[in-house]
């Protein structure tokens, strides 16, 4: 082992798994924590359970250092609007986790103030129930997430993208190309039509000068 | 008794009636243009000072088995610091074709917030408040959830954050502090209303 690290070595593999396996391992949350079950979050990250050892080192105050959105706790709607902004700050790729029975489906609050599950707002990945949560269940939770980012394919994604922008480009071509040619058009008349004027002009003013 | 005394005295100055159907004998129901005068007789001038504001609580007697008069009414819960024992609650009956109530928040600093939430849940204007807007509800929110024949399951998407913006500025104006310039990011964007806005 120690002879082979020592060498110059090649490693092949798939570009997805590469970038599955970076995504897996460091999926940092975004704890967004309205109740108990936010209580949960904390115990579940330090250390008794230690959410670090999946490599979810740090929770990230700050949505744009964040992949996981994690919903703890009832949301109303009052906070509505800020959950779903929070949600359009964070930087693909991004995933959501719903945790506890009010982030899920709305609880027990079966009321005019209360979103009766936030998929109503942002879509959901991954659903945990409880009132509140375990930790052992965020883990279940966080470990299906994983097992969901490595069936994604990053090349699959970035062709579809590829190809939505080809589209793009090749329609906003089509459009300028328009635009020129109608643009052009509407010279090539004017210019026409001035011509025009000037040779009636002309036959005007020699007509005049015969009489 | 010093309670009693105290009643005697609401009952013959300012014309309140004893509630009898409570249970502890601690309400007076008073007439709307007698009630700020009768808190501030609670506030300074009673033989037991009530100088502390417990509650206010609007009361919707709509589904009430049994009730007669006025649909609404608010409740004002009063306690003494010196003597505890003593409690008195007022009570001021609302028709629903006026729902006017004069305001005590000029005798009770937390009568402020308190009078807020009434409005918010039931509708009923306090009159003379300094700032009587919504203080639970969202401000894009239609009707008055604590009404009886509000539906309680009824709910209303809601499109953008509530801007406070204006209020935190008067807030530090009064505090000394003059507003030379804005950031741009804090003033309210058109573009920021979600679909379904009122404002869109």
């Amino acid at each position: 082992m120690t002879v082979e690290a020592e060498k110059p070595n090649i490693i092949t593999s798939s570009l997805d798994f590469l970038v599955n396996w970076g995504r897996t391992n460091s999926l940092w949350p975004f704890p967004y924590g309205t109740a108990c079950c936010a209580i949960e979050f904390m115990s579940t990250e330090v250390g008794r359970y230690d959410l670090s050892r999946i490599g979810s080192e740090y929770v990230r105050f700050t949505p744009r250092q964040s992949d996981v959105l994690l919903v703890a706790g009832t949301i109303t709607y009052k906070q509505a609007p800020i959950l779903k902004r929070i949600y359009e700050q964070m930087a693909e790729p991004r995933w959501v986790i719903a945790m506890g029975a009010c982030a899920c489906s709305g609880g027990f609050y079966d009321c005019y103030c209360t979103v009766p599950g936030i998929d109503h707002i942002i879509p959901v990945d991954v659903y945990i129930g409880g009132c509140p949560s375990r930790p052992e269940a965020f883990f279940d939770a966080m470990f299906d997430l994983q097992k969901k980012i490595k069936d994604e394919s990053y090349m699959k994604q970035r062709a579809e993208r590829v190809k939505d922008q080809l589209e793009m480009i090749k329609a906003k071509t089509a459009e300028a190309k328009a635009n020129a040619k109608a643009f052009a058009q509407e010279k090539v008349t004017d210019i026409k039509d001035f011509v025009v004027e000037k040779e009636q002009n002309l036959v005007k003013k020699a007509q005049f000068w015969k009489e | 008794m010093t309670a009693e005394n105290i009643f005697s005295t609401l009952e013959e100055k300012f014309g309140a009636k004893r509630e009898t159907l409570d249970k502890w004998g601690v309400t007076a129901v008073v007439s709307p243009a007698y009630l700020h005068n009768a808190v501030q007789f609670l506030k300074d001038s009673a033989e037991v000072k009530f100088d502390m504001l417990v509650d206010i609580a609007g009361i919707d007697y709509l589904t009430y088995p049994n009730h007669e008069g006025p649909r609404f009414a608010v409740s004002y819960a009063f306690k003494s610091i010196k003597a505890p024992g003593i409690r008195i609650r007022l009570k001021v009956l609302v028709g629903e074709d006026s729902l006017k109530v004069p305001t005590i928040s000029d005798l009770y600093a937390n009568a402020n917030w308190y009078e807020r939430e009434v409005f918010d849940q039931f509708g009923i204007v306090f009159e003379g408040h300094p700032d009587l807007r919504r203080l639970l509800n969202h401000v894009e929110f239609v009707g008055h959830p604590l009404r009886k024949d509000y539906p309680a399951q009824k709910r209303q998407w809601l499109s953008t954050n509530d801007y406070l913006l204006p209020e935190l500025e008067k807030r530090l104006e009064t505090l000394g502090y003059k507003v030379i310039q804005r950031s741009k990011e804090v003033e309210p964007n058109n573009d920021e209303f979600l679909e379904g806005s009122i404002k869109a």
